[in-house]
């Protein structure tokens, strides 16, 4: 039995350089930056004070059910995303079968300020303060909740919390659910909000740069804490022909892999990255020689950047330095657990338009980083394949492959 | 073809003991694991009880590895993960030729963990709040810690999915395992018991107080019930590709036959929709299963004390099985077990499997007087002799989420 072959027809983004698909591939394409000083807590006790955060974002234009007071900031996100891909994907809320259409979303702190607030009232002694709120905002699962409740969607409903790398798992699952016939329409990416506690573990691992975010650079000091979230709407390859709708990729496959090695260190030979590479293209029934584009997970730390390197090199061997790669994390700084679910849309959009977004901040090469980053311009390349790579604390691996639909360029 | 899932290996620990044996021999005893809680001070909250591990040891299972970097809920994970690991014979030897994979069900990891860790910061300054510990803020560190010391390199994945956690990660980690994408992989759910998850159940309003009938106790589908209460532990299960089992000569323990999910919107406020929302993912899991209602020789309810969760369920299941319920014999170990969150459907499983096993199911403790609507006429406090060939595991979590599992005996 042939199985379903499941495509991206929505894309819907909240990033720090821009909300919505058109402004963001704009923005992206430009090489625009989003890093700034932090100000939604005092960075004054720390050593570093930037971060990539969304400004004036409006949680109220996305809402008709819920209401943004009871609601935690990556839930505001996460169904603003939401909207803008159905609305991307041209899907009427009222036509969907909603006991057929189902959310799966990735997070690396669920609703991080939520518990931020119980610590404030622990310390300062005034917990009587901390309310029946709590419990119906905190938990991570609220995220994926949030959208169903505001969308009415009555499928499967889950949230993958593997931190950085939980955008990937997240389509991942929302894609076995679909070739299982489980549902026919999904919601999947990942949301996270900028959160002092993860500022703070990042600040102490002294991974945190101190200005810029230069992923592949030679002078390169570390990654930037982010926020945002990305949504795609994914459904069968036959639903979306039958409503005429504009497919920007088909999901090929992906591979998920453990480390087993480090909490938060990679594998020093890139072990699991490789795997889940090699699982990914198995699954896709692909060779290395078609992947046309790399998303790197490129998180601008010294190790990091050096070991996805030397894991790509595994994979693809000499052909290595014909792939261009590149990072958008350099503009977005690291959004957690929406990077790769941002990250996963640029893919689509890659294979779509045939452009590839740019490593900005990228001056310096180092010599043990010496692939195309696609450094500081953006460039018109033909993309059939993209894979896009992302890995996370815990030693969570996951690749994920898109690839151009025949019926995209139509 | 969809490869068929096995279970080879079964791994607990909880408030009723630490093994599968044990577990169903305090069931069916009527030996509740829900006490005055020693964990932390309940000083000042409406409830006071809870189902903890009293002088857990994660020493007793992973001998002298080094567990400093471990948190309590990764300790209960990594040591039931060891007793699954040995129940199955995936021994470290046999671990090197397969890729073993881990699907942890959590509905909060550590949020213990992450509260100390921003608490020290606030209180001392970031420069103390220690690296270390924020390796195990993630809601995924319970998944890393236990693959580290196990070396389990497979597919690791973790699923939040409020109480539904655990049969969310069974369901999840059957799929892959059905479409080949994984032949060994471990399976269900953990929560530890502490004070910031229980203070915002408390505040919720969602715990038993101690002015019910029972003693303050939870009384799952009882007309005097008024609240649950919150238990810690961790369960997993051995799934393997059958085939796979069969090869390597494992111990088949049982079959998961079906999976089925659904979600109300109303999260829990429309008494019509959250019954349908169970219901139809009673059916889904039955169709998944190739299975009828009255093929389902019992039910492992998630019922526990809840006031609306318990109708929702009770109903939804009328609507689930087609309104073969009647003569249905229905247990809620929850009344034992207290609410386990992310071990709780992972916990039913074991204990239905042990039911498959010496045919007794556990009786609901405390239960007298079941409300007057519910559609069970066979959930009683007392133990049943059954035959159990095909059951059904529920899960309903406090705010929309249902997830159901069938599960046969493998003869």
């Amino acid at each position: 039995m042939k199985r379903a072959c499941i495509v991206v027809t929505g894309i819907g983004v909240v990033t720090p350089i821009g909300t919505g698909r058109e402004q963001f591939w704009t923005n992206l394409l430009a090489g625009r930056c989003g890093i700034g000083p932090v100000r939604s807590f005092d960075t004054g006790a720390y050593r570093v004070h930037r971060g990539a955060e969304i400004q004036d974002f409006l949680p109220e234009a996305y809402l008709t059910n819920l209401d943004a007071a009871h609601l935690g900031r990556a839930s505001q996100f996460a169904i603003a995303a939401a909207r803008l891909a159905l609305t991307d994907a041209n899907v009427e809320i009222a036509s969907l079968d909603r006991k057929r259409a189902g959310v799966s979303m990735g997070t690396t702190s669920g609703e991080p300020r939520e518990v931020e607030r119980f610590d404030d009232f622990f310390v300062s002694k005034k917990l009587e303060l901390v309310g029946p709120e709590f419990l119906a905002l905190y938990p991570s699962h609220v995220i994926a909740a949030h959208i169903a409740c505001e969308l009415q969607l009555g499928g499967v409903n889950t949230v993958i919390p593997t931190a950085c790398a939980a955008g990937n798992y997240a389509i991942a699952h929302a894609f076995d659910v679909l070739r299982a016939g489980r549902a026919d329409l999904m919601l999947a990416g990942g949301a996270d909000a900028f959160s002092r506690i993860t500022f703070t573990g990042f600040a102490q691992l002294g991974a945190i740069a101190p200005e810029l975010c230069q992923p592949f650079d030679r002078f390169r000091k570390g990654m930037i804490p982010g926020e945002g979230a990305g949504v795609l709407v994914l459904e069968s390859m036959e639903r979306a022909k039958k409503r005429g709708a504009r497919i920007y990729a088909e999901i090929t496959g992906y591979g998920l892999s453990c480390d087993a090695h480090h909490m938060t260190a990679a594998h020093p030979a890139g072990e699991g990255a490789v795997r889940a590479m090699r699982k990914a293209l198995e699954q896709s029934e692909l060779r290395s020689e078609d992947v046309g584009y790399i998303s790197a997970h490129g998180t601008g730390t010294l190790i990091n950047d050096r070991l996805e390197t030397l894991a790509v090199k595994r994979v693809f061997g000499e052909a290595s330095y014909s792939i261009p790669i590149s990072s958008i994390k350099s503009m977005l700084g690291h959004t957690m657990g929406a990077a790769s679910a941002i990250e996963a849309a640029v893919c689509a959009l890659a294979c779509f338009h045939d452009r590839i977004p740019p490593t900005i901040n990228l001056e310096e090469p180092d010599p043990e980083c010496d692939l195309d980053y696609v450094p500081n311009f953006a460039r018109e390349h033909s993309v059939q394949v993209a894979m896009n790579n992302a890995y996370a604390f815990g030693g969570n691996n996951a690749s994920l492959i898109l690839k151009r639909s025949e019926t995209a360029h139509q | 073809m969809r490869n068929r899932v096995v279970i080879t290996g079964m791994g607990i620990v909880s408030s009723l003991g630490d093994s599968p044996f044990d577990l169903h021999a305090s069931l069916c005893e009527g030996r509740s694991g829900i006490k005055p809680i020693e964990l932390f001070n309940t000083e000042g909250l409406a409830c006071s009880l809870g189902a903890e591990i009293r002088s857990f040891d994660a020493k007793k299972y992973l001998g002298g590895r080094n567990l400093r970097p471990l948190d309590r809920t990764s300790r209960l994970v990594a040591s039931a993960a060891q007793l699954a690991l040995d129940d199955s014979g995936l021994t470290d030897v046999a671990r090197n030729t397969v890729e073993v994979g881990l699907v942890l069900g959590t509905m909060f990891c550590s949020v213990r963990t992450i509260s100390e860790f921003d608490r020290r910061s606030l209180e001392a300054g970031p420069a103390y709040a220690s690296p270390m510990d924020f390796s195990n803020t993630v809601i995924n560190a319970a998944a890393g810690q236990t693959a580290i010391l196990h070396k389990l390199r497979g597919i690791n994945s973790t699923i939040s999915t409020s109480t539904t956690s655990s049969l969310q990660a069974i369901a999840y980690a059957t799929d892959i395992i059905r479409t080949g994408g994984a032949q060994v992989i471990l399976a269900g759910g953990a929560d530890e018991l502490c004070f910031e998850s229980f203070y915002g159940f408390d505040r919720a309003g969602l715990l038993c107080r101690s002015d019910n009938a029972a003693g303050g106790f939870p009384i799952p589908f009882d007309a005097r019930r008024n609240g649950t209460a919150l238990g810690e532990g961790a369960a997993l299960l051995v799934l393997e590709n059958a085939a796979f089992a069969c090869e390597r000569g494992a111990n088949v323990i049982a079959e998961i036959t079906g999976h089925g999910a659904s979600y109300d919107c109303s999260r829990g406020t429309n008494d019509r929709e959250a019954a349908e929302a169970v219901g139809l993912s009673i059916r889904q899991a039955l169709n998944d299963a190739f299975t009828l209602p009255h093929e389902i020789d019992c039910l492992s309810a998630s019922a526990n004390g809840s006031l609306a969760g318990d109708r929702h369920e009770a109903q939804g299941a009328l609507l689930g099985l087609n309104g073969q319920t009647r003569s249905l014999p229905v247990t809620a170990i929850k009344s034992m077990l207290g609410e386990t969150l992310g071990a709780s459907g992972s916990l039913q499983a074991i204990a239905m499997v042990e039911t498959m096993r010496d045919g007794v199911l556990p009786g609901i403790w405390n239960l007298q007087e079941i409300e007057n609507d519910f559609p069970f006429q066979l959930a009683t406090p007392d133990n049943r002799h059954i035959d159990l060939k095909t059951g059904l595991i529920n899960s309903v979590g406090f705010d929309g989420h249902c997830c159901s599992l069938v599960l046969a005996r493998c003869n």
